[in-house]
């Protein structure tokens, strides 16, 4: 499976067939995916993109920083089974995403988990969580 | 004595004017919501498969430009592919939420929602709210009259079962998979229903000064009933182009 995305994501985009109605996804590192839990300073339900951002420590290392996370649009959301209003700051999520290939604290979501344990992923276009 | 004088007049005016409704009529079966088939996975549509399975249309070929025009194009596809694997994927018009316009917005992306009214067919493609008007049987627009716009200019016939829309008009910077194409571009689409639920779209475009012969592909949607179109507004873009590097960046700060 961890092959696979990456390979659906370059034969998308060489065949011009994308099926993302903004941009592309390359500059996430779509081979890593990093698992963060921490507490939402914003949620913003808009378009092109939902953005979360979350003061986060990275499981593995630690590290704590200020990230944002991308979402797909607001009516993809609505169809994977989201609300104009699951979050609010404060809440405590851990999410599995891709980060920017730059560096950079914002990454891609694959699947967020909501402080009740619900969970919702990010769309196809997004690609799956590979991790848990 | 309501109901009857309201049934007079309906008889009466289907009567009156059953010539221009023979002509014009207001529903021929297409009204309503519709998402791309075959389905796009999670998020784009319903999941849920026609109970008669379509075979799905073949994908589209190349544009079939002129020479030049050809070798430009592959290069320039090679380079962004090249691109994108580096992670720098090139600026594009949806990165600028700048909406694709026709044909590209009838490659539904996301779901669309077709509304038959007399004298009309009205087009609204959720992403970027794009919205076509088609107007039926009415006078084409001659390229050279046609006020250059995203959606272009339509009108529409009925040929039986099919609905014919010819669009010109189309904005020179709405370029479909980077294609090039002069104000003389002329898109016909034939729409017909394959079955209750398969709604089939040949489209086929010819342009003269950029393509060698005429480019034909079809799309096809699954019907979706009783899904309501979503607002889509591109309000909050964080993507743009890097102005040194010219490749998209996201505004993480």
């Amino acid at each position: 499976m961890k092959m696979i995305l990456p390979t659906l994501l370059v034969i998308s985009v060489l065949s011009g067939g994308p099926v993302r109605a903004h941009h592309s996804f390359a500059p996430y590192e779509s081979t890593l995916q990093i698992k963060l839990s921490g507490v939402v300073t914003e949620f913003r339900w808009v378009n092109p993109h939902v953005y979360i951002e979350i003061d986060a420590a990275d499981e593995k290392t630690a590290e704590k920083r200020h990230w944002l996370i991308e979402g797909a649009s607001t009516s993809i959301l609505n169809r994977a089974g989201w609300k104009f209003n699951i979050i609010k700051p404060g809440d405590r999520i851990t999410v599995i995403v891709s980060p920017l290939r730059n560096g950079e604290p914002a990454a891609l979501l694959k699947q967020i988990t909501l402080a009740d344990g619900r969970k919702f992923s990010n769309g196809a276009a997004a690609g799956r969580a590979t991790i848990q | 004595m309501r109901l009857r004088l309201t049934l007079v007049t309906v008889l009466t005016a289907a009567t009156v004017g059953g010539s221009v409704l023979a002509q014009s009529p207001v529903v021929r079966g297409i009204n309503g919501s519709w998402e791309a088939y075959p389905l796009r996975g999670e998020g784009f549509g319903s999941g849920i498969q026609p109970k008669t399975p379509v075979k799905p249309p073949p994908p589209i070929a190349e544009p079939p430009l002129k020479q030049a025009f050809l070798d430009e194009w592959r290069a320039v596809q090679a380079r962004n592919a090249e691109l994108t694997k580096k992670g720098l994927p090139p600026p594009s018009t949806g990165m600028a939420c700048i909406p694709e316009g026709m044909p590209g917005m009838m490659q539904s992306t996301f779901p669309m929602e077709i509304l038959e009214t007399p004298g009309q067919v009205t087009i609204i493609q959720e992403a970027f709210t794009q919205v076509r008007r088609i107007h039926l049987g009415a006078k084409p627009v001659a390229p050279e009259d046609a006020e250059p716009r995203f959606a272009g200019h339509s009108t529409g016939r009925w040929e039986g079962s099919t609905l014919v829309v010819e669009t010109v008009g189309v904005k020179e910077s709405a370029r479909f998979r980077n294609t090039p194409h002069s104000m003389n571009m002329r898109i016909t689409e034939r729409l017909r229903l394959v079955n209750d639920e398969i709604l089939e779209n040949v489209v086929t475009i010819v342009d003269p000064e950029f393509l060698a012969r005429p480019w034909t592909w079809t799309w096809m949607y699954k019907r979706w009933p009783g899904y309501k179109i979503e607002e889509y507004v591109c309000e909050d873009n964080r993507y743009f182009e890097d102005p040194a590097q010219r490749y998209q960046r996201l505004k993480v700060n």
